[in-house]
């Protein structure tokens, strides 16, 4: 009898465990779609519901276009030339927000009842988004490549606010004050797929806010793979130009 | 040239470096219209991000080369198409195929290797088909 008393005390004991771990779950989602998991850029074949618009060039203002144009167009006279002109990856630099989100390689999503960890593989670079929380002033954060993300429900759609990104952390490579402002709206099409769409507002160099929407599927049982970036014999010279270091050992 | 050049530029000192690209590589160092098939001995595989690097000693390549640094993709993306670290070895008689290098200089873009124990392995480079096989 009291043998049994032991086994339903620690039987209550177990069952106690999993409600708290339940009801901690229920609490993370609030009734709301949760994000957790990995996931990788998802195209499907032409026509499929699931891809996402297709994605249009920036409403840059004349004086800014045309310089974009024209550094597009040496990158792609100096690819030809099998010279192409190095980027910061080369020198090991994360992508930022929202650039880190376009992939190419899986992100991995936590979603708590406070926060929201999204990371990106590639560089091991990670955004923090906080829920129900103001977004602070330009005056009291500093520019950094991710800035300061929060967030709040709108339906079953997260809408992630983003400010505070250095100016020559690009997206696209397209330019932008510091007061430029990233919203996203993120939500699901598929029970496994979700849509990014990332409105990007800056009046001093955008005629109008853009929008690219990127899709996600989910990776079943994928596990990140941590990835620094150790020693890239790839460098830039001193024209900027990408050569590869011959020789060596790391 | 100048008002492309970005403040960013002072992160590599005389160095201009663009941040954040369109796309997170570029494989325009390396010759899309010709191969070259090398065999030798592995000095070095060096498994590593952004890329994973080999070095080999030839016994047969292109001219009088003896040595020949092989660049591959990512480890990770390799992880993901079943490559292990442990698949390549130091003392290794190899067979790569690689889009050489533009400038010349000995060195290659890994598009299929032949390692010891009979398996071609083939890196996941992104457009891999864009490169034109010669003999």
């Amino acid at each position: 009898m009291r043998a049994n008393m032991r086994f339903m005390r620690a039987l209550m004991g177990l069952l106690g465990v999993c409600l708290v771990s339940i009801a901690a779950d229920a609490q993370t989602s609030a009734g709301k779609p949760d994000f957790s998991g990995s996931w990788e850029r998802h195209r499907a074949p032409p026509g499929d519901p699931t891809n996402p618009p297709a994605e249009s060039p920036p409403p840059l203002k004349r004086e800014f276009l045309e310089e974009w144009e024209e550094r597009r167009q040496a990158a792609r006279e100096a690819d030809a030339r099998g010279e192409p002109i190095a980027t910061g990856y080369v020198m090991c630099l994360p992508d930022g927000v929202p650039s880190m989100m376009s992939g190419p390689f899986p992100v991995e999503i936590l979603q708590g009842r406070e926060q929201m960890n999204i990371a990106q593989e590639a560089y091991s670079q990670v955004r923090r988004i906080y829920f129900d929380k103001p977004q602070a002033s330009l005056d009291d954060i500093e520019l950094g490549f991710y800035g300061r993300s929060v967030a709040t429900w709108e339906g079953d759609t997260l809408v992630v606010d983003t400010i505070g990104i250095k100016e020559y952390v690009r997206f696209r490579d397209v330019p932008h004050t510091k007061d430029m402002r990233i919203v996203e709206r993120m939500h699901f099409v598929t029970p496994d797929v979700f849509w990014d769409e990332i409105t990007i507002q800056d009046p001093a160099i955008l005629e109008r806010p853009w929008t690219v929407t990127l899709a996600y599927r989910r990776m079943p049982g994928y596990e990140i793979i941590e990835y620094v970036c150790e020693d890239n014999r790839e460098y830039a010279d001193e024209d900027g130009i990408t050569r590869l270091r011959i020789g060596g050992t790391p | 040239m100048a008002k492309f050049v970005h403040a960013a530029a002072v992160l590599a000192g005389s160095t201009l470096i663009a941040l954040s690209a369109s796309a997170h590589h570029s494989f325009a160092i390396f010759d899309h219209s010709r191969t070259h098939t090398l065999k030798g001995k592995v000095l070095t595989f060096q498994w590593t991000n952004p890329h994973g690097y080999m070095e080999i000693e030839l016994s047969e390549g292109p001219g009088d080369v003896d040595h020949y640094t092989v660049e591959l993709t990512s480890i990770n993306m390799l992880r993901r198409a079943g490559w292990k670290s442990s698949d390549v070895n130091p003392g290794d008689q190899v067979t790569a195929i690689v889009a050489p290098l533009l400038n010349g200089d000995p060195g290659g873009l890994l598009l299929e290797l032949k390692i010891p124990d009979g398996r071609t392995l083939v890196p996941p480079v992104p457009g891999i088909a864009s490169f034109k096989r010669t003999p």
